[in-house]
């Protein structure tokens, strides 16, 4: 694998989410920014029998890419050849029922627990910036059996307790949380993917397992509102590779609108990662 | 010998948000006394149909959005036509919730998901506008238990939620398997618009690829508006009736509506035209819609003279071409 020479950082939490993609499992990728992405690319590059639905009920399409502007639901080119064209209440009856194996998602705000608001941030209903709603995260986030969380590495994202549960993470992080508010049993958070990091969940708290080369563990740690757990060996991120990013670039998001690579791009020289300033 | 006791249904923790009243009883007695089972054709403009069957302080939902299969004529009419105090379903939606609020429709939005303008966030702090939390799923399936004439479904998701303490929803003990388990409130809307390829004149309606809760919907709801890209005969409807998701007896109205989706896709018969819905977002997003109002809905007196003004053949002819893909949008 050729390491890429520049790449934007949505692109990296792209990369390592297309990475955790597997044959012979099933994907609800919510909305169809980053998530649908990696997942796309995860497909494309490592898991061809990976399979994925997204809200509108499509089965596992074989997508005409690249997508018209902002249609990835509920559009032609992003539900072609599918196995099957259903609803919301069909994508919601599978996940209830335990065929989704994954739900990857993005969010604003995460918490220590992996709780996510995409609802309101402030205190509700107080002054505070009303935001989008969860849109079909919180069934994602409620019934997949495993839970793959994209955000930026800000310590405004990564916060104690999140303003709004918006979509279930742990709850209160104790044991049975979620089986107690009728949630079903061994589902929950799983992975979170930043730009700079990976977590997984230690006794339904978040621990950091992975950094890229560029960005230190105590970096991280700064960019995080609670002390997150940190494993005892943090692997290293193997950076985007060309190949990565270029099926990113020319056949998923031609556009640029989800790789945000108009926020600066990570440069190798062969040596040295740099990031911009 | 011990026998356990049933488990008692309890109710373990309830959403403070009000919802629109369950009443299934009073559901039937409607269809009973407004729903003509009669073959008679309800061919409408898409003016008469709003005029007729959307009033002030209505419950309305309508199916997928204004960039996808969306029946913008008729939310495009709404605002014409000063509606006002409308309850909307915001699940799935994204710039149309901000439009009708920013043109003063509304006064409560249960969601889902939806574009927070700075129209809607000026709008809530006036305390002009209510917001009650549920999400896309558990929207679709409260419209999916006013569908089943029941008044409440069971789900296994917003359990634990910020967004369930801002419901209707209550957790109650599963009296079958003793288990905490999330309950909704059904939804029986007053309006369900609803965007079509085809229907024939009575309204029995084929929608083609990928959905949100299109029949839940017209199933559920007191007044149906059929809106189709093709009127086709009942003899074409016959001659495939695995095709029909909307049977007549559902619907109210029906509206030849070609290009009705505009500025969306209608998947199968054209793609959206990406600078007008740019257009759109950049007005909600600015949180100044009343030019946009202006060029594209008040300035003009219907969706047709909308598409001849503003649009012009060569654009409309240009969004068929750029749909290439046709497979599965025809029965």
């Amino acid at each position: 694998m050729t390491r890429a020479q520049a790449f934007s950082e949505r692109e990296v939490a792209m990369c390592v989410v297309a990475r955790m993609v597997e044959d012979g499992k099933t994907y609800w990728a919510a909305g169809g920014g980053t998530p649908l992405y990696s997942v796309l690319l995860g497909k494309k590059l490592y898991a061809p029998d990976a399979q994925y639905v997204t809200e509108d009920g499509v089965i596992a399409p074989i997508p005409m890419l690249p997508f018209e502007p902002m249609m990835s639901m509920v559009a032609s080119r992003a539900s072609y050849r599918a196995l099957s064209w259903g609803n919301m209440n069909t994508a919601g009856y599978f996940a209830q029922l335990g065929f989704m194996d994954y739900g990857v998602l993005n969010t604003l705000q995460i918490d220590k627990h992996g709780n996510i608001n995409s609802t309101f941030l402030g205190e509700y209903g107080a002054g505070g910036r009303r935001m989008h709603g969860p849109g079909g995260a919180d069934t994602i986030a409620a019934c997949c059996w495993r839970t793959i969380v994209i955000t930026d590495q800000e310590k405004r994202k990564f916060v104690e307790r999140v303003d709004f549960i918006s979509s279930p993470g742990f709850l209160d992080g104790s044991e049975g949380a979620r089986e107690r508010a009728g949630l079903p049993r061994g589902t929950g958070p799983w992975r979170v993917v930043t730009p700079a990091a990976v977590y997984d969940y230690h006794e339904r708290r978040l621990r950091l397992v992975g950094r890229v080369p560029w960005v230190t563990v105590d970096e991280i740690l700064e960019e995080c509102e609670f002390r997150p757990l940190v494993a005892p060996n943090v692997e290293l991120i193997e950076p985007p590779s060309e190949e990565e990013v270029q099926i990113l670039r020319t056949e998923l998001d031609v556009r640029g609108q989800t790789t945000d690579a108009a926020g600066g791009w990570i440069t190798w020289d062969g040596k040295e990662y740099a990031r911009p300033a | 010998m011990t026998v356990e006791p049933p488990p008692v249904i309890e109710v373990l923790a309830e959403g403070t948000a009000p919802f629109l009243p369950v009443d299934p009883d009073g559901f039937r007695e409607w269809v009973r006394d407004h729903k003509s089972r009669a073959m008679a054709s309800k061919l409408v403009t898409e003016r008469e149909a709003v005029e007729r069957f959307v009033a002030d302080g209505d419950y309305i939902t309508y199916e997928c959005n204004y960039l996808t299969r969306g029946p913008n004529l008729v939310i495009n009419e709404i605002i014409r036509q000063r509606k006002r105090d409308l309850w909307v379903a915001g699940k799935f939606t994204y710039v149309d919730v901000g439009l009708l609020v920013g043109a003063g429709c509304v006064s409560k939005v249960d969601t889902g998901f939806f574009l927070a303008t700075p129209g809607v966030r000026q709008a809530l702090a006036a305390g002009e506008l209510a917001i009650y939390e549920y999400s896309n799923v558990v929207m679709s399936m409260r419209l999916e238990a006013g569908a089943q004439g029941i008044p409440f479904i069971p789900v296994r998701s917003f359990g634990g939620t910020d967004g369930f303490t801002h419901s209707g929803a209550k957790l109650i003990t599963d009296p079958y398997t003793g288990k905490p388990t999330v309950i909704i409130p059904a939804l029986n809307p007053d309006v369900a618009v609803i965007h079509v390829q085809q229907a024939d004149k009575y309204g029995n309606a084929r929608i083609f690829g990928t959905g949100i809760s299109d029949v839940p919907a017209a199933l559920a709801s007191r007044k149906v508006i059929i809106t189709a890209e093709e009127i086709i005969s009942t003899d074409e409807i016959r001659s495939n009736p695995g095709a029909t998701r909307i049977p007549y007896w559902c619907v109210d109205a029906v509206v030849e509506a070609p290009f009705g989706g505009y500025p969306g896709t209608v998947p199968g018969y054209y793609a959206s035209d990406p600078p007008a819905v740019m257009e759109c977002f950049a007005a909600v997003l600015r949180g100044d819609v009343q030019p946009y109002l202006q060029k594209w809905i008040y300035g003009v007196g219907s969706h047709r003279e909308m598409l001849e003004k503003n649009v012009g053949a060569g654009k409309l002819l240009d969004m068929k071409k750029r749909e290439i893909v046709k497979e599965g949008y025809r029965a």
